[in-house]
């Protein structure tokens, strides 16, 4: 009798969690299907076609060939050459040095954010983050006006002898630098803005009444305190600027490509898929180092590491 | 909490940073629009000369009613997905499992979030293209876009939803099980009615994204199929700055910041009337 029963309660338990994933799939499963026939399914097709041939269309085409991958590295069917290198480096750098730059700003705006009265920092806030609301192309665009060779600021440099007449500040990397740090300068300053927020000003008290002074100060009480909001800050501003396809296009022009122009032109212009998704191989590459560096860094540093889901 | 007290020479220099700061993300903006109001030299004296200009262009109208429509159809595609998402990963998941196969639903969740555009974008236009060469159906248009503006918009409103749901009382789902609600009932009648919020936020959210989209969009749009952030990126590639892009681009920048300080003003009374709420 008590076998019964326990038998009996072992499979009401079975059913019970036989429902629980019925359920569960029928919630939750046409979303996560949705989301694998569109975009899991399409990119690992996109992935595959880094190791096809280049068709005489570009289109990729049998046999599988690591040709694709060597192009990316500078090796084409006419030997070596820099170009590519140069495209992918850089990238690299553009998406780093915006990285420094929107901390260099951000730091200071965060920390006059933040030693204002409580009530006026939502809005100081606002007001950095609602420019980024406008679309990207919209703020890019703003850019080749103030940056074009009619403009105030080009006319300046131009007379200071630095720019020859009739040329802008664009075209060029200096404008795509300008561009990446103005598009990803939000993106530094909310993460870092909400370490900021929660410091611990004794610790900034007691490093003072210990006579350390400004920079030190800065160094060693307020840095340690925000390194978790600038990991953060880097991840967000760096990965995107670095895969980031406006901003080249715009305002790179065609001398100073990066990684997103050179990949959509393997699609868009002359074709060669394989080549193009080889391209994109690295870059996901890069990405998924990316976070998972920040992944390490942040679990060495003790944060609590955020998981949503 | 603990005063903040800086040295005055600290916080005027933090200020004498911060506001070229703030002068250099609105510069660009506030120069495109005044230029937005200067006509041309033979018109002078219509300040909203390429104000008029656009209304009369039926290319931006119908770039601006198909932008609309994108929006609002994934929007609600994406917020109806979404929720379930969000709802079932927090009801029905074990939480107590381990390993990959428990790990999956979040990991698909987050690839569109995670994904670079540009790699969203392109593997949706090789993936279209394949369909398109093997059946005939889906041709590059607001369909392939919608299906695209879908995928990237349920995740952001299953993420709004589960957050919503963690922040609740999990006894209140066992109280209407107990009361005999079936899991259909309770879904309608307990977790609608309190997810709200959550799912008019969540669909707001995906609306903002869509409208804002323009990567994606670009690389699953067809030939009839512009928004409005695809036209003024092929203008401006075509023939750089122009006077009535600047109108165009204007009124955008005007209805987001707009928009933007309008919910600042709305959220902050709300919070107001929340704090004053226990005193009287």
């Amino acid at each position: 009798m008590s076998a019964a029963t326990a038998s009996r309660r072992g499979s009401a338990a079975r059913a019970e969690r036989f429902g629980r994933a019925v359920r569960l799939w029928v919630t939750a499963g046409p979303g996560l299907a949705w989301i694998v026939a569109f975009l899991v399914l399409p990119s690992a097709i996109l992935l595959g076609i880094g190791f096809f041939t280049s068709g005489s269309y570009g289109g990729p085409e049998l046999p599988l060939t690591l040709q694709p991958l060597r192009e990316v590295a500078g090796y084409s069917i006419l030997g070596w050459s820099s170009g590519n290198i140069t495209v992918l480096a850089r990238s690299l750098i553009q998406a780093m040095s915006a990285g420094v730059l929107t901390v260099l700003f951000a730091y200071p705006v965060v920390f006059f954010i933040v030693t204002r009265p409580p009530a006026a920092r939502p809005l100081l806030l606002l007001f950095i983050v609602l420019p980024s609301w406008t679309n990207q192309v919209v703020r890019t665009y703003a850019w080749m006006e103030l940056l074009g060779p009619e403009s105030a600021l080009s006319h300046l440099v131009q007379s200071l002898g630095l720019l020859q007449p009739h040329l802008g500040l664009f075209p060029g990397v200096l404008a795509m630098q300008i561009g990446l740090t103005y598009n990803y300068l939000p993106y530094m300053v909310v993460p870092l803005y909400a370490a900021a927020e929660k410091l611990d000003w004794a610790l900034v008290e007691a490093g003072r009444d210990l006579y350390a002074s400004g920079p030190r100060l800065f160094w060693n009480t307020v840095f340690p305190q925000t390194l978790p909001g600038l990991l953060s800050g880097i991840i967000l501003v760096v990965i995107p600027a670095f895969g980031d396809y406006v901003v080249p296009t715009l305002l790179g022009g065609g001398k100073s490509m990066m990684i997103g122009s050179l990949i959509a032109s393997q699609f868009l212009e002359t074709p060669n898929w394989p080549y193009g998704a080889a391209l994109t191989i690295f870059m996901l590459v890069f990405t998924c180092a990316g976070l998972l560096a920040f992944r390490a860094l942040s679990k060495r540093l003790g944060g609590a590491e955020e998981s949503m889901m | 909490m603990m005063g903040i007290s800086l040295g005055k020479s600290t916080r005027r220099s933090l200020l004498a940073m911060s506001l070229p700061v703030y002068v250099l993300l609105y510069a660009p903006l506030l120069l495109i629009a005044i230029f937005s109001f200067a006509p041309p030299p033979l018109a002078r004296g219509q300040t909203f000369y390429w104000y008029a200009d656009l209304l009369h262009s039926p290319e931006v109208i119908a770039a601006f009613r198909r932008s609309l429509t994108l929006a609002i159809g994934s929007s609600v595609l994406g917020t109806a997905l979404g929720t379930l998402m969000g709802f079932g990963l927090y009801r029905y998941r074990d939480r107590r499992a381990r390993g990959f196969a428990s790990a999956l639903p979040s990991l698909i969740i987050y690839t569109p979030i995670i994904m670079p555009s540009l790699v969203f974008g392109i593997s949706e236009l090789i993936f279209f293209s394949f369909i398109h060469g093997a059946t005939g159906l889906l041709g590059a248009g607001l369909l392939t876009m919608g299906i695209a503006h879908v995928t990237f918009e349920a995740p952001f409103v299953a993420l709004v939803v589960f957050a919503r749901l963690s922040g609740l009382d999990p006894n209140m789902f066992e109280a209407s099980h107990d009361l005999y609600a079936d899991a259909r009932q309770s879904f309608l009648h307990l977790t609608v009615p309190v997810i709200r919020p959550a799912i008019i936020g969540g669909f707001l959210l995906a609306f903002t994204l869509s409208i804002d989209d323009f990567t994606i969009s670009f690389f699953t749009a067809g030939p009839g199929s512009t928004t409005l952030p695809i036209y003024i990126y092929s203008a401006v590639a075509r023939k750089g700055v122009s006077p009535d892009i600047n109108a165009l681009a204007t009124l955008m920048i005007a209805t987001v910041i707009g928009t933007g300080l309008l919910q600042y003003a709305f959220t902050r009374n709300r919070t107001r009337k929340l704090v004053a709420r226990p005193g009287d």
